[in-house]
């Protein structure tokens, strides 16, 4: 479809355009006495000849003008669809011409077709100038397309950022602990004020880190286990914590707070659902020049998995995208009782916010 | 019940700092007398049939079974409920199952002592909550995942895809899973709305799991039998080969 096409708006004005060039037209054939004649002939044609012109557009789509392809590989078609626009506007010319006649509008027309070569030449001409609109016109949606791509993945990569923290301070998390520390207040005060101080280190650095930044998996695995120690005063002993990394890996850098939501699915989908409790494993290591990671909990047998902790995954995976491009490996399985997060990403990634 | 007896109260949470708070809050009110603690579902099952509290104090996320599954398995003994959760997502739910109350975690003594006399209000005038609604209005229109059975102070807790198929014997239905049968008092009509699409009605009696299906045949004059994978033979009205058309061809 012609761009032109989509907006009644820009159409008026693309054929609004062809209006000056038929006045020069009406200038230069009419002489005295056959004003009426040259004005009624040339107007209207020159803007019929402006929809020819748009088909100018499918030549030019056809042979780009680029880094790639050249002017002069684009010439031969061009002007072969000069001559041929200038043929059809010798006929639209002599079609035109009998309408006026028949109309009886005391006009002779006629006397224009006597000069066909003429016509023809005004008709080549002018769809040279239609070429050249419409390579300026196909440069210019270029360039506003790919800055709006730009501009789109700039704010997905935002966004993903934004939904992600939103996702970090889950308000029943907050609410649940709060109710721990009110209980402990009384009965053991120093777990209380032990409480308050894990969450208001963790509650930090959800609020330090939420930005595209990268942190190293070493602090990322700090955070986790503030969020574990927390989500331990309420569970007791049913929630147990293994976290290892690799010395290499603990080095590498991820995006901030990537794998705070997949371990507190492994809490509230997995762990809270046992009546006794479980293991969530957290790994990282490095392998092959990527790095991976694993999350693994046991799951409760009788409960199909809820529906909550899909909208985590996918935040994960938008910002797995969003830093990684296609480059990374995302998957979720379950299998005999564990349920398993499994993410591989390259070493040392370029960063794509830089 | 006279006016000086203490209520008795169970505390069902499992978080064990949530539960102490709610000793700490009770212990201010001398007519009420808590009488178990419980850390999950099956316990507060277990206690309830031991105890037949007056109150039942209830936390609606936990392990296995939630608050409102454990409000299902006691049906008609449950005298009282309170609610407590950090969700205010349940509240809707809660007094549909005609909740006392529903205290939002955190909450302060003075909240949980209105709720108290809320409970002490509904039980001096002792209304027993009807059995019925709460078994109709247990879930928000979504299909069971599970069915829960309750065995005198057990709980069977059954994933539906584990159920080949669902026969009606009178006022209860027997369910057949991995080589078990079940009884739970229901009828079959209500268990029908419950499941999900992959039951079919293939029978007065019958609802089955058409994943169990191995084949249909015809019997003498008409009449339809049904074949599971494990050979059990189960018979097919006319209405219910239509309904299982239906599905199978859809």
């Amino acid at each position: 479809m012609h761009p032109i096409f989509t907006n009644g708006k820009q159409m008026a004005l693309y054929i609004l355009g062809y209006l000056p060039i038929g006045a020069v037209l009406v200038i230069g054939f009419g002489h005295a006495g056959a004003w009426g004649t040259a004005t009624a002939f040339f107007l209207p044609l020159t803007m019929l000849y402006g929809f020819l012109g748009m088909t100018a557009y499918y030549v030019c789509r056809a042979f780009p003008i680029n880094q790639q392809y050249r002017i002069w590989r684009a010439l031969p078609a061009q002007a072969m669809a000069a001559v041929t626009a200038g043929g059809f506007s010798v006929g639209i010319a002599w079609a035109w011409s009998a309408i006026l006649e028949s109309l009886n509008l005391n006009v002779q027309p006629k006397m224009y077709l006597d000069q066909p070569w003429t016509l023809f030449a005004v008709g080549v001409l002018l769809f040279g100038l239609a070429i050249a609109f419409h390579y300026a016109l196909i440069a210019s949606l270029e360039s506003q397309r790919s800055e709006s791509q730009i501009l789109e993945s700039k704010l997905l990569v935002r966004e993903a950022e934004l939904k992600a923290l939103r996702a970090q301070l889950n308000p029943h998390f907050l609410f649940n602990s709060l109710n721990s520390v009110s209980a402990l207040t009384t009965s053991d005060a120093a777990s209380a004020r032990h409480m308050c101080l894990l969450l208001a280190d963790f509650l930090r650095d959800t609020l330090r880190l939420g930005s595209a930044q990268r942190i190293s998996v070493q602090e990322e695995f700090a955070v986790l286990q503030r969020y574990l120690a927390i989500e331990q005063v309420r569970l007791g002993s049913r929630l147990s914590v293994q976290c290892v990394g690799s010395d290499q890996a603990l080095q590498e850098n991820i995006p901030a707070l990537l794998l705070q939501p997949l371990v507190e699915n492994a809490v509230v989908h997995g762990i809270a659902h046992r009546l006794e409790g479980g293991t969530v494993a957290i790994h990282a290591e490095c392998r092959d020049s990527a790095l991976i990671i694993s999350i693994a909990n046991p799951t409760d047998a009788d409960r199909p998995r809820s529906q909550g902790s899909g909208l985590g995954l996918n935040l994960v995976r938008q910002r797995l995208q969003a830093h990684y491009g296609a480059a990374y490996l995302f998957e979720a399985n379950e299998a005999d009782g564990t349920y398993r997060v499994n993410i591989r990403v390259p070493l040392a990634a370029p960063d794509l916010q830089a | 019940m006279s006016e000086t007896d203490p209520l008795s109260v169970i505390v069902v949470d499992d978080e064990s700092p949530a539960r102490g708070l709610v000793r700490e809050y009770l212990a201010n009110h001398a007519d009420m007398r808590l009488v178990a603690e419980c850390a999950n579902g099956f316990e507060a099952v277990k206690a309830a049939n031991a105890h037949k509290p007056d109150l039942i104090i209830l936390d609606v996320q936990m392990p296995k079974l939630d608050g409102f599954e454990v409000l299902e398995l006691l049906g008609a003994e449950t005298r009282s409920v309170i609610f407590t959760t950090a969700h205010d997502s349940y509240a809707l739910r809660a007094f549909n199952v005609h909740a006392v109350d529903y205290l939002l975690k955190p909450f302060s003594a003075e909240r949980f002592a209105e709720a108290l006399a809320l409970a002490r209000t509904r039980l001096r005038k002792s209304e027993p909550v009807p059995a019925r609604e709460l078994l109709e209005t247990r879930r928000d229109g979504a299909a069971l995942d599970r069915l829960l059975i309750r065995d005198r102070s057990n709980v069977h807790v059954i994933p539906i895809d584990q159920v080949d198929f669902v026969e009606s014997q009178d006022d209860y239905v027997s369910i057949r899973a991995a080589q078990k049968s079940y009884l739970k008092e229901q009828a079959i009509s209500d268990l029908e709305q419950q499941l999900p699409k992959t039951f079919v009605r293939i029978h007065r009696r019958f609802l089955l799991n058409i994943s169990r299906l191995a084949k249909i045949e015809l019997s003498e004059k008409e009449s339809r039998i049904a074949i599971l994978h494990d050979k059990t033979q189960l018979p097919i009205s006319r209405s219910g080969y239509a309904k299982l058309r239906a599905v199978l061809d859809g």
